[in-house]
C-alpha cells in the first residue's frame, strides 16, 4: 500500500513538473504545490534544474512569421491516424491532430489535450479531464466524444490499424462528461501513457468522420498547424492555426514538408537554402552541415539502433555460443568510426539506450571487441577450427547506405575470428520479398527508430517469439514471460527489473547482435531559436520554435 | 501527307497497347512484392495478404491487365499503393513539368550541336574539326546525373548562382522557374548533344559534297550563305529523324535528373515506382513516357515530310 501511495506522489510531482514546463504554472507556485506533497524544497528544485533544455534557457524573445521548409526523404502513407502506418505520416498526423499525452524531447509524457489525469491504484482505470475550448480546424469544439470515438475507431475489428497491439489491453472508453473520459483497461499496461502519446492516438472529429469526411484526403485535428495540401512525392504543406489551444502558439506562419528521396540531394537542399531544417542529414554529410555558415548541426542520441540478425533455426547459429562468438568477434567502434563518421554509440549490452530509464548497464562486449574470447566460444561450441566451407550468406538491403558501410567492416571481423561470411546486396523491395519476410539468410542486418522511447517498444518487437521483426526465429518462453511481466508491472521500480534480466537474457541467448545506435542528426538554419529536438525522432516541439529576422 | 498522318496514327494504337503489355508483364515478373514493399519492416503474413486481396493483387496476371486496361481505357489509372491517391490527377500536373524539361533539354542540346556541328563540317579534317570532335566524345561519354552533380558543386554549392533544385511554375514566376530549370536542362542537353552533332557534322559533310552546293559555290554565294541557307535544309533531315530518337531519350533520361534536382516530373514518378513496386504508378508514367516518344516520332515524320517531300512514301517507318 506504501509502494502505491509513493507511486501516486510520484506521478502527481510529475504532472506538476510537466505543468511547470508547458509554462502554465510559476516556479513559485510549482514549490509551494511540491512543498504540500511533502517533497523537499531542495528536490523540488533539482526536479526542474534537471532539465537543461527547457524553452526559457534560449535566447531572446519568440518572433512570429516565416516559413519552415523541412526535407524529408520519404512520402507519407496516408493523414487519418487509422491509416498512416509509416513514420512519414506521423510526423504529418502530430502537426495536425493532438494527442491526450505527448512527449517531451526526453520521450516523458506530459498531458496535452488532458488537462490531468488520475490513475486508480489498481493501474487498470485513467480518467483524463479534458482542455476546455479547444477548436478542430473546422470550427468545432473537441469533447470527450470525440475521444472516446477516436479510439472505439482504432479498437474497431476491422480497423486495419497497424499498430493496434496498443490500443488492444482497452476494454472500454466511456465519456464520463463533455469534458472527462474514462479508459477502462483489461490488464495493467506500462507504456499507457506513452501510447496516448503516439500519433496514431490523435483525436479525430467524430462529427465530420461521421458525416463521412476523408481525413486521409484532408486531415483536420485541434494541432498547431492546419493541413493545406499535399502533392504527392513533392511537398506537404501546412498553415500556422490560429486558434489553437498553446495561446500564441506555433510561431511559423507556415510549414512545407519536401520529399527528397535522394539523400545527397536532401543535404544538397540544406546547404543551399532550398530547405532550413532536416533530421535525416546522412552521417557522410554531417562534417559539410556543420562547417556551412548559417547553418546549426545538432546531435542527439535516438533510439535508432543497428542490429546484426543471425538465423536462430539453422546451423551454426542455432547455437546460442556462436551467437555470442559473433558478438565477441565485432569491432564495434570501428563500425562506429567507419560506417558513421563517429556519430553513433556502440552497444555493449541491451539494445535499450542510456537515456532511457530501462537502461541496464550491462558490459557484456568491450567496444573494440574480443576476437580471442570470440574464438574460444567457437571452440566450446565445436569449431576449434572456425566456421568455413559451410555457406553462410550475409546479404544486406543495398537501399540503407549505413547498414552497407558496416557490411564489409563485419565481414572482416568476423573473418579475424574464424567466421567466414559470403556478403551479397539486394534492393530493398526484393530484399523484403526474398530474404527477410522468409528469413531466408544466416546473416542480415537491420535498424530501426523507435517512436514510442518505452523499453517495451525497444524489446519487444525483436526478442517475443512470432513477432514481425522477429525474423531471426527466436522463441523463448523465459524471455517472452519476461517482456509480458515488464510491460504490466505496476511500477516503474519493478519494470526497470524486469527489463534489466530480459537484457542480461538476451545476451545469454544472443538471438540477436546489437552494434551501434546511430545518432539523430540534424541540421538546421541557425536562424531557428528554441527548438528542442526530441529523441522519438517525431517533430512536436517545433510548435515550441521560432524563426528569427 | 495526310495520308503519312493516317498511317502513323494507325501504328500508335498498336504500338502503345503492345507496350502496355510488355510493361504490365515486366512489372509483374521483376523480383519483389508490392505489398511488402507497402507494408515494409514489420509486415504480417496477414497484412500482406489483406494488401494483395484489396488490390486485387491475388488474381490471374491476365485479369489484373484486363481490368487495368478497360480502366486505363476510361482515364482511370488506378491509386498509388503507396498513398492511396489516384494516380491520373498527378500524372497531369507532373506532365508539363517533364515537357518543359525535356523541351528545354532539347534546345540546348541543338543550339549546341547544330552551330558546332556545321562549323566542323566547313572545316573538314582541319583543327576546328578535330577539336570539335574531341569535345563531342567527352560529352557523349560523361553520365548525366555525374554532370548534374558537378553542376550543383560548382553553380549551386560553390558560386551560389542557381538554386540546387525545386520547382516552381512558369505561370508563377517564370524568372524563378528559368533558373530552377537550367542545370537540369544542361546536364541532360549536353550529353544528348553529342550524338546531334556527330550527326549533324556527317549530314553536313555529305550535302556539302552533294553537286548543288558546288554549283552554289561556282555560282560566287558567300560562303556562310552556302552553308547556313543552302545546305542546312537538307542536312537538317537526318538530323531531325535522329533528333526524335534523341527527344524520346530525354524524355526516358528525366528519371534520375529529376530526382536530383528534386523536380516533380514523370520521371520521378517512374522512380518511385520502381523503389516501391507500386504497379499502378509506375505502369502510368512508364506509358506516359512511351505516348511522349511515339508522339515525338510521328511529328518529326510529319516534320520531315514537310522539309523534303521526297521523304514521304520512300521512308516508311515504325
Amino acid at each position: 500500500m506504501r509502494q502505491s501511495a509513493r507511486a501516486a506522489q510520484q506521478r502527481v510531482v510529475g504532472q506538476l513538473v510537466d505543468a511547470f514546463r508547458q509554462g502554465e504554472m510559476s516556479r513559485r507556485a510549482f514549490l509551494r504545490r511540491c512543498g504540500a506533497l511533502g517533497v523537499s524544497l531542495a528536490s523540488a528544485q533539482s526536479l526542474i534544474g534537471a532539465d537543461t533544455r527547457t524553452p526559457a534557457a534560449a535566447a531572446g524573445a519568440p518572433r512570429r512569421g516565416g516559413i519552415l521548409k523541412a526535407a524529408f526523404s520519404a512520402d507519407p502513407a496516408g493523414f487519418d491516424p487509422v491509416r498512416g502506418p509509416s513514420g512519414m505520416s506521423h510526423v504529418v498526423i502530430e502537426q495536425v491532430y493532438s494527442t491526450l499525452m505527448a512527449l517531451d524531447p526526453d520521450a516523458k509524457p506530459y498531458p496535452e489535450l488532458a488537462q490531468s489525469y488520475t490513475i486508480t491504484d489498481d493501474g487498470l482505470t485513467y480518467t483524463f479531464n479534458l482542455r476546455k475550448g479547444v477548436k478542430f480546424h473546422h470550427g468545432d469544439e473537441l469533447t470527450a466524444e470525440d475521444v472516446k470515438f477516436s479510439f472505439d475507431r482504432l479498437r474497431a475489428p476491422k480497423s486495419g490499424y497497424s499498430y493496434g497491439a496498443q490500443v488492444e489491453t482497452i476494454k472500454s472508453v466511456d465519456a464520463v462528461d463533455r469534458y472527462t473520459v474514462r479508459f477502462r483497461l483489461s490488464k495493467v499496461t506500462g507504456p499507457f501513457l506513452i501510447y496516448m502519446a503516439f500519433p496514431g492516438s490523435s483525436i479525430v472529429p467524430k462529427k465530420l468522420v461521421d458525416g463521412g469526411h476523408d481525413l486521409n484526403a484532408k486531415p483536420i485535428g485541434t494541432g498547431p498547424f492546419k493541413f493545406v495540401s499535399y502533392e504527392p512525392r513533392s511537398a506537404i504543406k501546412f498553415q500556422r492555426n490560429p486558434e489553437y489551444f498553446e495561446t500564441g502558439k506555433p510561431y511559423f506562419d507556415a510549414m512545407e514538408y519536401r520529399i527528397i528521396s535522394d539523400i545527397t540531394a536532401l543535404t544538397n537542399a540544406l546547404l543551399s537554402g532550398v530547405v532550413n531544417f532536416s533530421n535525416e542529414i546522412p552521417p557522410k554529410d554531417f562534417a559539410k552541415v556543420k562547417g556551412s555558415a548559417g547553418l546549426t548541426a545538432v546531435t542527439l542520441e535516438g533510439s535508432r539502433y543497428n542490429w546484426l540478425l543471425l538465423n536462430n533455426t539453422k546451423k551454426p547459429f542455432d547455437n546460442p555460443k556462436v551467437r555470442q562468438a559473433v558478438s565477441f568477434a565485432l569491432d564495434r567502434q570501428a563500425l562506429v568510426d567507419g560506417a558513421f563518421f563517429g556519430l553513433a554509440t556502440p552497444i555493449l549490452g541491451g539494445v535499450i539506450p542510456q537515456w532511457n530509464w530501462g537502461y541496464a548497464d550491462i558490459k557484456f562486449v568491450s567496444p573494440k571487441g574480443d576476437p580471442a574470447k570470440s574464438k574460444a566460444l567457437l571452440a566450446e561450441a565445436g569449431y576449434p577450427n572456425g566456421i568455413t566451407g559451410v555457406d553462410i550468406g550475409m546479404t544486406l538491403p543495398s537501399s540503407f547506405p549505413n547498414i552497407m558501410a558496416m557490411g564489409p567492416i563485419v565481414q572482416a571481423n568476423l573473418a579475424k575470428a574464424g567466421i567466414q561470411a559470403k556478403l551479397g546486396t539486394m534492393e530493398i523491395p526484393r530484399y523484403w520479398d526474398e530474404v527477410w519476410s522468409t528469413s531466408n539468410f544466416g546473416i542480415t542486418m537491420m535498424y530501426w527508430l523507435s517512436p514510442l522511447a518505452d523499453p517495451d517498444d525497444f524489446v519487444t518487437n525483436n526478442y517475443h517469439c512470432g513477432m514481425a521483426i522477429n525474423v531471426q526465429k527466436y522463441c523463448s518462453k523465459e524471455m517472452d514471460a519476461l517482456l509480458e511481466q515488464a510491460k504490466s508491472a505496476p511500477t516503474v521500480e519493478a519494470r526497470k527489473d524486469l527489463y534489466r534480466k530480459m537484457q542480461d537474457l538476451s545476451m545469454q541467448d544472443m538471438p540477436i547482435v546489437p552494434l551501434v545506435n546511430g545518432w539523430l542528426l540534424i541540421g538546421h538554419t541557425s536562424k531557428l531559436q528554441n527548438y528542442r529536438p526530441m529523441r522519438t525522432g517525431f517533430l512536436k516541439t517545433l510548435k515550441d520554435a521560432w524563426l528569427e529576422a | 501527307m495526310l495520308r503519312l498522318v493516317a498511317l502513323r496514327l494507325a501504328a500508335f494504337v498498336p504500338t502503345l497497347l503492345a507496350t502496355s503489355v510488355i510493361l504490365f508483364v515486366a512489372v509483374n515478373v521483376v523480383p519483389g512484392s508490392a505489398a511488402k514493399a507497402a507494408l515494409g519492416i514489420d509486415a504480417t503474413p496477414q497484412a500482406i495478404a489483406r494488401f494483395e486481396h484489396d488490390q486485387g493483387l491475388d488474381r490471374p496476371l491476365h485479369v489484373q491487365y484486363l481490368d487495368w486496361l478497360g480502366k486505363a481505357l476510361r482515364g482511370d489509372f488506378g491509386t498509388s499503393f503507396q498513398n492511396h491517391l489516384p494516380v491520373g490527377p498527378e500524372l497531369l500536373t507532373r506532365l508539363p513539368v517533364t515537357l518543359e524539361l525535356a523541351i528545354l533539354a532539347f534546345i540546348v542540346a541543338n543550339v549546341i550541336a547544330v552551330p558546332l556541328g556545321a562549323a566542323a563540317a566547313r572545316s573538314h579534317r582541319h583543327r576546328t574539326d578535330q577539336v570539335v570532335t574531341l569535345v563531342a566524345t567527352v560529352m557523349g561519354a560523361v553520365p548525366n546525373f555525374w554532370l548534374a552533380t558537378l553542376l550543383i558543386l560548382t553553380f549551386a554549392l560553390k558560386l551560389g548562382l542557381f538554386p540546387a533544385g525545386g520547382f516552381v511554375s512558369m505561370a508563377e514566376s517564370p524568372l524563378r522557374n528559368l533558373s530552377l530549370m537550367i542545370m537540369p536542362a544542361l546536364s541532360l542537353g549536353i550529353v544528348s548533344s553529342a550524338l546531334l552533332l556527330r550527326i549533324m557534322r556527317a549530314g553536313m559533310i555529305e550535302v556539302l559534297a552533294s553537286d548543288y552546293i558546288r554549283t552554289a559555290v561556282a555560282k560566287g554565294a558567300p560562303a556562310p550563305r552556302v552553308v547556313w541557307h543552302h545546305a542546312l535544309r537538307n542536312a537538317l533531315i537526318p538530323f531531325l529523324t535522329v533528333g526524335a530518337v534523341e527527344f524520346g531519350w530525354l524524355f526516358g533520361g528525366v528519371v534520375i535528373i529529376e530526382d536530383i534536382f528534386l523536380l516533380p516530373g514523370i520521371g520521378q514518378l517512374v522512380l518511385v515506382g520502381i523503389i516501391n513496386r507500386d504497379y499502378p504508378v509506375l505502369l502510368a508514367s512508364t506509358l506516359t513516357v512511351t505516348v511522349a516518344v511515339l508522339t515525338a516520332n510521328m511529328l518529326v515524320d510529319v516534320l520531315a515530310g514537310i522539309l523534303d517531300p521526297r521523304e514521304v512514301f520512300v521512308r516508311p517507318r515504325t
